[in-house]
């Protein structure tokens, strides 16, 4: 049987206005402008509990945690890490809800997945008492407009929409201003070496940025159309590759310019070829794109909650999170870790300083919300009519 | 095991005995699981989780989804889709056909060592993963890739990796070749050569014995090839995703990815696996007709 009302949480249905229909309206969607506090139908685990032995199991997207930092935790709690991966988020709510995956931490999951998370009652709250690195995320994070007074969940990585590109190739960068920059994407001059996100939600908000819009969860059909026949355009234009691993094709020489996420090019100078030059990769974003992050959510049937914390607590310490971007190249969402720290100590190269996103930049992005099924079902026929060609 | 006084009705209950294991086989990983994706197609959507929810009861079962891709599928963006498969398909067996029946004819002509050795080296693809040996191809096609240099010699310059469809129909020739030549072999190892020498004896050309003769003869190894190869075709997506990964040259496999993959609307692409289902079903009935006449005429 899948998962219907009759599956939420009882108190979760009262809290969101109860009701037998399980339409997803009955969820908290917390948005930048009405933020909320989930429900929380059962307490976190007590204070001042030791750390158990044995082996901690983490869900989580693959290279998205250092080996080496890892290996650290596991040397000083005694203790081992399993890691179980996913590729994609939907994936991952699905393997979480059927119970396919056990395990003690879910990372990398979004505020799109927070919602049925909890609604399924599949997650329990931190215990702050346990981070006392928590101060070191950025203030907007500590209390997030999913999830307000970070009940659930605990911020890992932020990132910029926006174009990384190859400053040693012959672009004009000079669009790279204001709302300009997009346009790069649809020039024919760079027919064959322009590679686009293949995640529709992301992919068809960004031609409504470049028109200026800010409303990049439209229930509008005829914007999320307009939206397919400009993406249109661009096939047209350049010939553009659909996938996510710009991270590689750029720093491999084989595009010259992709849409993608800040922190794929922030990951970029792991995947030159030896001895070039990591300046040789840059990123733009505007004002006016999408930004968002990731966090690390404590598991409802997780056997070593505490040893989850400290894992959790561990990723949150400057040093640990600094070792780990150097690996990852998502930036952690510590207001501790300086610009400066990134260069001298991970040497990040100043072509990519535009890649790092600032807590001002961070709030001032555009986030995409959790869309009800019918409004996500307009958005899911523009997406399959344009990757129909 | 029957004996030799065993009567006719033990035998026939003998082999029904040894089918029946594959037959149950059959009934639960093939029955079960196209009627659970005729559940999945007909069914709801999870409005929390956003997954399939299948409805087992075809009394209860909803038509709406299937309605809006079939009517895709007939004259919306599906069909361009669907054409654009098929094409792909009916080139990429053709070239197979061209390229795979002389190796196999070749193979089927040799004795002893040679021929042994000659089948080892067509089943050589086979030790490596296709996943492996089309990431190569990747590499090899990349701008600055071996193949795109060499080709670039010879006054080739183009992308090969940004929506060309000959890159993917060369993609599905590559992967699939060596599955149309083993049939092939087989039936042409079966053949009666004494027929085409026969022909040769009453003034027929090497061409004409061959025409008339070696290919009539051939014909159900080649239709068996075709369909063994046609049938993963239709619902391939990763020689494109690989290769191409433009919309210019997504097929109907892609269109499955994403729907069961990527989106919420993962009844949608159950419809388009029944909607390729009954396609493909149709190619194999035209192949089982065809064999059936070819059996006909041999006898």
């Amino acid at each position: 049987m899948g998962l219907g009302a009759a599956a939420l949480s009882p108190a979760l249905l009262a809290a969101c206005g109860g009701g037998s229909g399980g339409s997803s309206e009955q969820l908290p969607i917390g948005t930048p402008q009405n933020p909320v506090r989930l429900p929380v139908t059962r307490e976190p685990i007590a204070d001042g509990l030791a750390p158990e032995s044995g082996t901690l199991r983490i869900y989580d997207y693959a290279d998205y945690l250092n080996p080496d930092t890892i290996a650290r935790f596991e040397s000083t709690y005694g203790v081992e890490v399993e890691l179980s991966t996913f590729a994609t988020e939907e994936e991952a709510l699905i393997k979480l809800r059927s119970g396919a995956v056990d395990a003690d931490l879910a990372i990398g999951l979004t505020d799109l997945s927070i919602a049925p998370l909890v609604a399924a009652d599949l997650l329990q709250p931190f215990n702050r008492s346990y981070l006392s690195n928590f101060t070191n995320l950025i203030a907007g994070l500590q209390d997030p407009y999913y999830d307000q007074g970070s009940q659930y969940t605990v911020a890992q990585f932020i990132y910029a929409n926006g174009i990384g590109y190859r400053t040693d190739r012959n672009l004009d960068t000079s669009v790279f201003t204001g709302n300009e920059g997009w346009n790069a994407l649809w020039d024919s001059r760079y027919r064959g070496r322009v590679g686009i996100l293949d995640f529709y939600r992301d992919t068809l908000s960004m031609p409504m940025l470049r028109r200026g819009l800010t409303d990049v969860n439209t229930s509008d059909r005829a914007v999320v159309e307009q939206a397919g026949a400009d993406l249109a355009e661009v096939v047209q234009a350049v010939q553009p590759q659909l996938d996510g691993i710009s991270y590689q094709e750029i720093p491999a020489g084989n595009r010259d310019l992709g849409f993608c996420w800040s922190g794929e090019m922030l990951a970029g100078p792991g995947y030159l070829p030896e001895g070039v030059d990591p300046s040789v990769l840059g990123f733009w974003y505007p004002g006016n794109t999408l930004t968002g992050n990731d966090f690390y959510c404590l598991l409802a049937k997780s056997t070593r909650p505490v040893l989850a914390h400290a894992f959790v607590d561990f990723f949150l310490d400057v040093d640990n999170a600094l070792e780990n971007q150097l690996y990852v190249g998502y930036q952690p969402a510590l207001q501790a870790i300086e610009t400066e720290q990134l260069i001298e100590r991970n040497g990040l190269p100043e072509s990519l300083i535009d890649a790092l996103v600032t807590p001002e930049r961070y709030e001032s992005g555009q986030r995409l919300v959790r869309l009800s099924p019918e409004v996500d079902a307009i958005w899911v026929d523009v997406w399959s009519e344009f990757i129909a060609g | 095991m029957s004996g030799p006084s065993s009567s006719p009705a033990d035998r026939r209950r003998l082999w029904s005995g040894l089918a029946l294991p594959g037959s149950l086989w059959l009934a639960v990983f093939f029955l079960v699981p196209a009627y659970t994706i005729a559940c999945v197609a007909f069914g709801r959507v999870d409005p929390v989780f956003r997954d399939a929810v299948p409805v087992w009861n075809p009394l209860q079962w909803q038509f709406d989804d299937a309605g809006e891709v079939m009517s895709s599928v007939i004259s919306g963006p599906l069909r361009g889709v669907l054409l654009r498969t098929t094409a792909y398909v009916i080139v990429a067996v053709a070239v197979c056909l061209v390229a795979g029946y002389p190796i196999a004819y070749y193979v089927a002509r040799q004795t002893g060592t040679r021929r042994t050795v000659l089948l080892g080296l067509m089943v050589i693809p086979f030790w490596v993963s296709l996943l492996m040996r089309l990431l190569s191809w990747v590499n090899l096609l990349e701008p600055d890739g071996l193949a795109s240099r060499a080709l670039r010699i010879v006054g080739i310059d183009r992308q090969w990796l940004n929506g060309s469809h000959i890159t993917v129909v060369f993609g599905l020739v590559y992967g699939y070749l060596p599955f149309l030549i083993l049939p092939l072999y087989a039936a042409l190892d079966r053949l009666d050569w004494r027929l085409v020498e026969a022909a040769r004896d009453l003034g027929a050309t090497t061409t004409q014995a061959f025409r008339w003769v070696t290919l009539p003869l051939s014909r159900a190894g080649i239709a068996a090839g075709s369909v063994l190869i046609a049938l993963p075709m239709f619902g391939d997506y990763y020689t494109t995703d690989l290769l191409s990964r433009s919309p210019r040259t997504a097929m109907m496999g892609t269109q499955i990815d994403f729907f069961l993959n990527g989106s919420s609307q993962k009844q949608k692409g159950a419809t388009l696996v029944l909607v390729l289902a009954v396609l493909l079903a149709l190619v194999m009935t035209w192949y089982l007709v065809s064999l059936a006449r070819t059996r006909r005429e041999q006898s």
